[in-house]
């Protein structure tokens, strides 16, 4: 009876599994009982937790919870046949249809999640709702995860999420992955949405929880995901893989033990992770064969420049720079107009920055705490010391995350 | 050396709140604690049980769904392990995960035959 294995399950295994066999099982039956399949899967894992420990893990962890999650699913609708007729459809015709062997589950499993993927990320649903479909239903987290990571309250992931299901239900979620033109866009979409949040999980706070930093590597884990399935255009998918993983390496550098806000500037370039940087570069590497020059990829090079600095004095913005000009062609937006101010400081000096920063400003930009702060450290620097304090408190008064408003006030007030 | 047999009761409250990353952490730590068991030389036996279940008294002619009005109650599994005496027995139930989740553990010496 108690078995004792050397290896558990891989970390996060029934988190992922949650995902996985939701997919699978909402392709089988249909999405109107996406609710009684999740609980069929949640079932399976109560149940895991309550057997594994005495009858040691299963060979095929992952069938097992398949295998448990749709027998309960199919007592559950045997149970509703007599209201339902929907369920007694479906019933008749898969009732005796077996699970494949284990081989073929893996791939049906995997190609499920991918479809899931992209029901999740429609463009037609909000990309709040986007979100959170994709962190409930293939991320495995429970609203109360999804609130901390996402600083909201527990009951407004809770309704965002019943909202979500039925925008998701509304845009019928059984269909293929898209195919041709449609494919780039929806592709792109998704990209989009994995981006977004990896950014949430990136924003630095206080405390540093586990969990926003865990929303990251979900969203490296889904883009990993696209990447397997190699009938998939790759190139976006490298480039985003490499941009994340370049970010992430500097994760437990950018807040000092005293929980502040450190700058590329200030940061233990002995702290950032090496093996994440040269995953990265592996990406950016495979991203570079298909000969296009994309603003993923763009961004993953400038990510790459600072990565392979020695230290900050040795970076070359020059090179930097020269990625922020093709990327200002390609995507004309002014929050990268504005980042590329900063390089031009770098390398030609505060006063072309700073004439090329008031080139920019316009109304929306001065909403903007980036725009602010830059503008804050360029007054710094031309010695126009009470007007850079000015831009730093207007900073500070406008920056969403209370770790960079202390950084800002801090700023401001080092100044006489 | 004497045998304990361990009732466990409840533990399971609120599990379809529980994330599937907490079900994960808290199976691994039963499992790991089992294990340490094991290797000790401590663990005799034991399986979990199904929630349902019937009470069955007078010959069958009384037949409820039990005496268990809450979740708690619920016997959910049993184990059985070799102690010194019931302090030990004792002493080895407090590294169970059960207390977790709210859950009991009634620790009884089996009466050898």
């Amino acid at each position: 009876m108690h078995k004792k294995e050397t290896s558990l399950v891989v970390d996060h295994f029934f988190r992922h599994e949650y995902g996985r066999v939701t997919a699978f099982l909402v392709r089988k039956f249909g999405a109107d009982h996406l609710e009684l399949v999740e609980d069929a899967v949640q079932e399976s894992l109560y149940k895991a937790v309550k057997l594994w420990p005495f009858s040691g893990i299963p060979q095929n962890p992952s069938g097992w919870i398949t295998r448990s999650a749709q027998n309960k699913l199919i007592d559950d609708l045997r149970r509703i046949q007599r209201f339902d007729k929907k369920a007694k459809i479906i019933l008749s015709e898969t009732e005796k249809e077996e699970l494949p062997d284990d081989v073929r589950l893996q791939t049906e499993l995997k190609d499920d999640l991918l479809r899931m993927m992209f029901a999740c990320c429609r463009p037609e649903i909000s990309e709040e709702y986007q979100i959170i479909l994709v962190l409930k239903i293939l991320c495995g987290f429970s609203n109360q995860e999804i609130a901390l990571a996402l600083f909201k309250s527990e009951d407004a992931v809770a309704k965002a999420y019943l909202r979500s299901k039925d925008k998701l239900k509304e845009t019928g979620f059984l269909e293929q992955v898209p195919t041709g033109h449609e494919l780039n866009n929806r592709l792109e979409n998704l990209l989009r949405i994995i981006y977004l949040l990896f950014n949430e999980g990136y924003k630095a706070s206080h405390g540093q929880l586990l969990v926003r930093k865990e929303l990251c590597f979900e969203a490296i884990r889904l883009t990993s995901h696209v990447l397997d399935h190699t009938s998939l255009p790759s190139h976006h998918v490298n480039s985003l893989m490499a941009l994340m993983h370049f970010q992430a390496s500097r994760f437990e550098s950018r807040i000092s033990e005293e929980g502040v806000l450190l700058t590329l500037e200030e940061q233990d370039r002995g702290k950032w992770d090496r093996e994440l940087i040269a995953k990265g570069m592996r990406h950016l590497d495979k991203a570079a064969e298909a000969n296009v020059i994309s603003e993923y990829y763009l961004q993953a090079g400038i990510a790459a420049i600072h990565c392979f600095a020695k230290d900050f004095e040795s970076t070359s913005w020059k090179n930097i720079l020269r990625l922020y000009d093709l990327l200002i062609k390609i995507n004309p937006s002014k929050i990268i107009a504005l980042n590329r101010v900063v390089a031009l400081a770098k390398l030609n000096g505060p006063d072309v920055a700073f004439a090329e920063l008031e080139e920019l400003t316009d109304e929306k930009l001065e909403t903007f705490y980036l725009f602010h702060a830059i503008r804050a450290d360029l007054f710094n620097e031309l010695k126009r010391l009470d007007e850079a304090k000015a831009a730093y408190l207007k900073a500070a008064s406008l920056a969403d995350n209370e770790l960079e408003t202390d950084y800002l006030n801090k700023k401001a007030n080092n100044l006489p | 050396m004497k045998q304990y047999l361990y009732l466990f009761r409840g533990g399971d409250s609120g599990w379809t709140e529980q994330s599937p990353e907490t079900m994960q952490q808290h199976m691994e730590r039963w499992k790991a604690w089992m294990d340490g068991l094991a290797s000790e030389g401590k663990l005799v036996g034991g399986q979990p049980l199904q929630k349902e279940g019937k009470v069955v008294a007078k010959s069958g002619k009384v037949i409820t769904d039990g005496p268990f009005t809450e979740g708690k109650e619920v016997v959910g599994g049993y184990l059985i392990v070799n102690a010194n005496d019931l302090e030990g027995a004792i002493e080895l139930s407090k590294g169970c995960p059960i207390y977790e989740f709210d859950g009991t553990t009634e620790v009884r010496e089996l009466i050898p035959m």
